[in-house]
């Protein structure tokens, strides 16, 4: 029914609106019609033409009030209004063209601030899986009593795969990999991204490929059968120049043949927020890829090293799932004690996944709301206070119109439509500008990521955005607007009909203002405060320095497990590659480490008991992070060794164990005696006894600031890693070693990839510099231009204030008081506003430390110095706003302000 | 302002819609009929017919065309939709249930 009725009526509004002046001719002709008839009829009864023609009209009861009313019939009579009030708002604007700019500029910055840092939210928190039905994909995790979002080994997968009957499939992936790329035999290989999926992977995504097809799921099930490979749509793109006839030939993947079966659609460029894969593999060909040499992918049953994702069945709920799930983690307990001991499963939605508590980045996006947020307030609570004096020099034209019989409704729709207009206009600019911060984003594309995997900056100006953006738009208008528009339609009549200047003296009246303008000094604060704390906190690190020289430094990783070596190999192979990179010309010196200083990868930890030690009760271990590295690494990177030795080419694996710590751990387990040639115990106290040869100086080592926290380093040689860094020394600028090192390395393995090769100066620039700047810019721009609102937003007030005190400041001064008293008058007013806005940001302030510090520095404490440089030059900055209308107010002369009006 | 004179509110719709579902008319046939069929009974002032045969119009019920008269003359004829003709059942059923009260209630002898 209510269809059918859309489907006759809406063709005759679009009619009404789009052939408006057609509609009114027809009205015409009918009525002129049925007039005429009337007239013919009158004459025909006897009546002169004349009085037929008046007879006519009588009968119609008011010809113009008819038309009126079958003009209203045509139930668009809102849209007109909308017009006309349009065109009056434009107009008005159009006559103060200053105010408009102010207006618009002001909305443009909040609003475009807000939906840029939308843009990140998004991405980082609610972007649906690029796949059909994107609600349906649930994840599921294993959780053990460390982690509550473990991955599932290959076993775990096929029995829930097989097991389970809440979902209409249930696919596995492991993370994207770097892979050895080349088109064939002859050219070197290139890293490239790729990721092992089951065979049902895009069947259950439902994402259908553009090109060939997708696997087949019996290509996932013998291992090492069916090398067949589907590219990525960027790698097809970038790689072989969307060439169709891809299809069938052969490509290299870490040195083995794969056949491209299929290409990806652009609209799937993978389920993770940075990382768009390049090639697809099966699982079954797991050996090619570098999954952990030390297991049996297919057999271990604690070999968690793959992503399980799952879609629901229609009619599935999460609850079902969970619960199916919770019951064979119990079953795998119970079957596998040992290697399922305290581990249960957990399903997840995609928001719970991106939202994980483990993961620090949305948080980071969280905050930036947070702030953004108080901008467009701060934006909108100017707009707001300048509405509200503008609407203020209207009451006499608001009395007028209320008086003259206007609808207060009618009339506050009147000025919200000119906040729609500013707003509409604020928020075309502001897109704008959101999407000039977004590009501005992606300049940094490379200096956030750094390295040749296939990772992007996920932010863009999209519909979602876009739409956000109207939203946001839509919001402001109304915040900004409504509280002007009821306040001065609530205009007494009387007094606003009598004077041009009628404001009623008494606070009530404009409690909005000055909450405003409370408002602004706080949030502004509470900007400058948040930026100044992440300046202070990345500056503070810079500061403090690494430790260690970063200039004339090359690294670059190795990942031999991509060519198939097995440990005793690898050894091998870093062995000759430092040694002959050793006798490189331009290389000083040459260090292996498993990772670099400030890097990406976090340390791992190690467990240890330290000999002659106290261990507390409730504790069999301490754990301190650790490095893998060789003998090279001390000299090369600079570090201090204190006291005792570094690592030397005897510390081979059939020496006794050695261990360097740094001067922290030293100084936490021996205090005030010397930690050389103490022994520590690996992972237990029965573990394998381990002897400090060595203590260094402390380094920046995970991030900065972290100078005091326990550190060990274990010879390479007795502690054997897959994926190792290189670091050389150079003597000349570190690029330029950068062809010979790779002859080295071609010398030992033509298929073996050189990953992220980089020098380290420019690594560090970008990590610990540029990185944090970006936040610290946008973080300061925000408190600069809510800084800037707020003074603006003060000065007005206090200049409307002296402006609308004028003939009372007059009088004062006729009657004997003096400038002092008058400037002391007006700026008492704008100090108790500062002063309760300053209180205010400041418990804002700290509570927001609070949080920054718990999600972000973990330093701890007040920074006092923050808030001895922001509040009094905010202070300072806010009361010069005040003084500035105040002197003004204190060279009135009486004589002339008296006669003001 | 003027009402619908003498009319219960909305009939006039009722009344409208019953008079097109017999044929298509234009404005001015359609306020002769209305004299005629009703007598001098129901008095349609002919200023509230157009207001509401524009609602009707607007509402989906009856739809308009531009035609010739029989002598020769351009006027909108207004005909019965289908929707229209649902709704001048729901009215007319509506009309007879009311009509049928208030007569009982009429109808009450004085105990």
């Amino acid at each position: 029914m209510r269809w059918e009725h859309w489907w006759f009526t809406t063709p005759l509004r679009l009619r009404s609106i789009l052939r408006g002046r057609r509609v009114e001719k027809e009205m015409d002709e009918e009525l002129r019609f049925h007039l005429e008839h009337r007239i013919d009829e009158g004459v025909a009864h006897g009546l002169s033409a004349e009085e037929a023609r008046a007879a006519a009209m009588r009968a119609m009861d008011g010809l113009e009030q008819r038309k009126e009313q079958m003009r209203d019939m045509r139930r668009i009579h809102w849209l007109t209004d909308f017009m006309d009030d349009t065109r009056y708002a434009v107009r008005g604007l159009r006559r103060t063209p200053a105010f408009a700019a102010m207006v618009v500029i002001t909305l443009a910055l909040g609003i475009g601030m807000t939906s840029s840092i939308f843009s990140i939210v998004d991405a980082m928190m609610f972007r649906p899986y690029p796949v059909p039905q994107a609600s349906g994909v649930v994840t599921l995790v294993s959780t053990s009593q460390v982690s509550a979002f473990d991955d599932f080994s290959y076993r775990e997968y096929l029995d829930i795969r097989d097991k389970t009957k809440s979902y209409a499939g249930v696919i596995a992936t492991g993370d994207m990999v770097p892979v050895g790329f080349s088109a064939n035999l002859r050219s070197t290989p290139r890293v490239k991204g790729g990721v092992l999926v089951s065979g049902n992977y895009f069947h259950v995504l439902g994402v259908d490929p553009r090109l060939g097809r997708a696997f087949r799921e019996d290509e996932d099930r013998v291992p090492e059968r069916d090398a067949v490979v589907v590219l990525g749509p960027a790698f097809w793109k970038d790689e072989f120049g969307s060439d169709p006839s891809i299809l069938g030939k052969t490509i290299r993947l870490n040195g083995a043949e794969f056949t491209v079966i299929g290409v990806a659609p652009e609209t799937f460029p993978g389920m993770e927020i940075f990382g768009h894969p390049d090639v697809y593999v099966p699982l079954a060909m797991a050996r090619v890829f570098s999954t952990d040499r030390q297991k049996n992918f297919f057999e271990d049953r604690d070999d968690r090293e793959l992503n399980v994702t799952a879609r629901l069945k229609p009619g599935a709920t999460l609850r079902d799932a969970q619960n199916e799930l919770a019951v064979l983690a119990k079953n795998f307990e119970r079957e596998y004690p040992k290697l399922n001991h305290a581990r249960g499963a957990a399903v997840h939605t995609h928001f719970e996944m991106r939202t994980r508590p483990d993961d620090g980045n949305w948080k980071f996006a969280v905050i930036f709301v947070v702030l953004a947020l108080a901008v467009l307030l701060v934006a909108c609570t100017n707009v707001a206070g300048l509405l509200l004096s503008r609407a203020k020099s209207r009451t006499r034209e608001i009395a007028v119109r209320l008086a003259i019989g206007a609808g207060r409704f009618r009339l506050v729709r009147l000025l919200l439509t000119e906040s729609v207009v500013l707003a509409s206009l604020g928020g075309a600019l502001g897109i704008a500008l959101g999407y000039g911060v977004i590009t501005w984003f992606h300049t940094y594309q490379s200096v956030i990521f750094m390295t040749d995997m296939p990772v992007s900056i996920p932010f863009r100006m999209d519909m979602r955005v876009l739409l956000a953006g109207v939203a946001i738009t839509g919001l402001s208008a109304l915040l900004c607007g409504l509280a002007p528009a009821l306040q001065s339609t609530r205009a007494d009549l009387v007094s606003g009909l009598k004077s041009a200047d009628v404001d009623v003296p008494g606070r009530k009246r404009l409690w909005a203002r000055d909450v405003l303008v409370v408002a602004q000094v706080a949030t502004s604060l509470m900007l400058l405060t948040a930026a100044f704390l992440m300046l202070r906190g990345f500056q503070q690190g810079v500061l403090e320095g690494t430790g260690f020289p970063t200039d004339h430094l090359l690294m670059t990783s190795f990942d031999p497990r991509l060519v198939q070596y097995n440990t005793a190999q690898t050894q091998q192979f870093y062995k000759l590659l430092a040694e002959r990179v050793r006798k490189t010309g331009g290389v000083r010196s040459a260090a292996l480490t498993q990772n670099i200083p400030l890097g990406k990868e976090n340390f791992d930890g190690v467990a240890f008991v330290p000999d002659g030690f106290q261990m507390p009760r409730d504790r069999e271990s301490f754990n301190s992070t650790m490095d893998t590295v060789d003998e090279g690494y001390f000299e090369t990177l600079g570090i201090p060794i204190l006291r005792g030795r570094g690592f030397r080419a005897t510390d081979t694996a059939d020496a006794p164990r050695v261990a360097v710590v740094n001067a922290p751990f030293a100084k936490h387990y021996w205090p005030g005696a010397d930690a050389v040639g103490k022994h520590i115990r690996l992972d237990s106290h029965d573990g394998a006894p381990v002897e400090i040869i060595g203590v260094a100086q402390s380094i920046q080592y995970q991030a900065q600031g972290d100078k005091t926290i326990d550190f060990v380093y274990l010879p390479l040689a007795q502690h054997p890693v897959a994926r190792m860094v290189l670091m050389a020394r150079s003597s000349v600028d570190p690029l330029q070693l950068l062809s010979p090192v790779r002859d080295v390395v071609r010398s030992l393995n033509p298929n073996l990839p050189m990953l992220d090769t980089i020098s380290y100066g420019d690594y560090y620039r970008n990590q610990a510099v540029e990185g944090p700047r970006i936040a610290v810019k946008l973080v300061g721009a925000m408190g600069a231009v809510g800084l800037l609102l707020a003074i603006a937003g003060l000065y007005g007030l206090v200049a409307y204030n002296v402006n609308r005190r004028t003939r009372e400041i007059g009088i004062r001064m006729a009657i004997g008081a003096g400038q002092g008293d008058v400037l002391r008058m007006v700026m008492r007013q704008g100090l108790v506003l500062v002063g309760t806005g300053t209180v205010l940001g400041l418990l804002m302030g700290f509570a927001e430390e609070q949080l920054m510090n718990s999600m972000l520095f973990n330093a701890g404490g007040v920074d006092v110095v923050v808030y001895a440089v922001v509040v009094p030059s905010m202070f300072a900055v806010t009361m010069l706003a005040a003084y500035l209308p105040a002197r003004r107010a204190s060279r009135i002369e009486p004589t002339l302000a008296l006669r003001y009006e | 302002m003027s009402k619908p004179n003498d009319l219960v509110q909305g009939t006039l719709d009722l009344l409208l819609l019953k008079i097109l579902a017999l044929e298509p008319l234009h404005g001015w046939a359609i306020s002769l009929r209305l004299r005629a069929a009703s007598g001098d009974v129901l008095h349609v002032s002919e200023g509230s017919l157009y207001p509401a045969l524009h609602k009707l119009e607007q509402e989906g019920w009856i739809t308009a065309e531009w035609k010739q008269t029989e002598n020769n003359r351009r006027a909108k004829f207004y005909s019965l939709t289908r929707l229209g003709r649902k709704q001048l059942e729901s009215e007319a059923a509506n009309w007879q249930r009311l009509s049928s009260a208030i007569t009982q209630v009429v109808q009450l002898s004085e105990a």
